[in-house]
């Protein structure tokens, strides 16, 4: 039944098979939409990102900020202000990190080697 | 029930955090979030391991209200966003 009626329909429907053409007569190449390689984010743009999500905590002094701080041990913060830092960068880099793995980002170096080396990061 | 480690609570405050995301509506995300975090400053320097164990199983109960609660929100999602959500 379901054959029949697909072989009916499928007899009318005819589909052109044409070619994509650029202007100046060359075929378009395929572009790598879901790549993540070709558009990595530079490790500059991450320190950056990174520093700036931790500028914007409430209790961090910016002006202690440095690639190389630690949250609990130079900036005075605590184990739970260290789980909402590390959710933050979550939302600005569109990361979801595995509990496991957010236990032992505890200083901005790890933050910055962590989403620097996530090849989902953006 | 033995009172809970530092992993487990700080599990729980993800586990909560992470919850509180799944809000479609603004305000309630935004009180979701400053809720969990007032209540765990709140019980921060609790000593009393049975005091403990009772925030923490509290803690999970309001979990499972959370995570209820935002399926049933999702359900009537904010047809317009908050003002507060608009990109400067």
């Amino acid at each position: 039944m379901a054959s029949a009626l697909r072989s009916a329909i499928l007899r009318h429907i005819r589909v052109p098979a044409t070619q994509v053409v650029s202007a100046n007569g060359s075929r378009l190449t395929a572009v790598r939409l879901m790549s993540s390689h070709d558009d990595h984010i530079t490790k500059d743009e991450v320190i950056n990102r990174v520093l700036d999500v931790v500028k914007c905590f409430p209790k961090v002094d910016p002006s202690k900020v440095t690639p190389e701080v630690h949250f609990e041990k130079d900036l005075g913060l605590d184990s739970l202000d260290t789980v909402e830092i590390v959710m933050a960068l979550e939302e600005e880099f569109k990361l979801e990190i595995p509990d496991k793995e957010a236990v032992r980002i505890e200083s901005c170096e790890q933050a910055i080697e962590y989403v620097y080396n996530h090849p989902m990061s953006s | 029930m033995a009172s809970p480690s530092r992993v487990e609570v700080l599990t729980l405050f993800r586990s909560l955090l992470r919850t509180a995301r799944d809000f479609p509506d603004y305000n309630i995300r935004e009180y979701t979030k400053r809720r969990t975090i007032d209540g765990f400053r709140q019980n921060k320097d609790l000593s009393d391991p049975s005091k403990v164990t009772a925030a923490f199983s509290d803690g999970r109960a309001q979990l499972e209200v959370a995570k209820r609660q935002a399926v049933v929100y999702s359900l009537y999602a904010p047809k317009v966003k908050s003002v507060m959500e608009l990109k400067q």
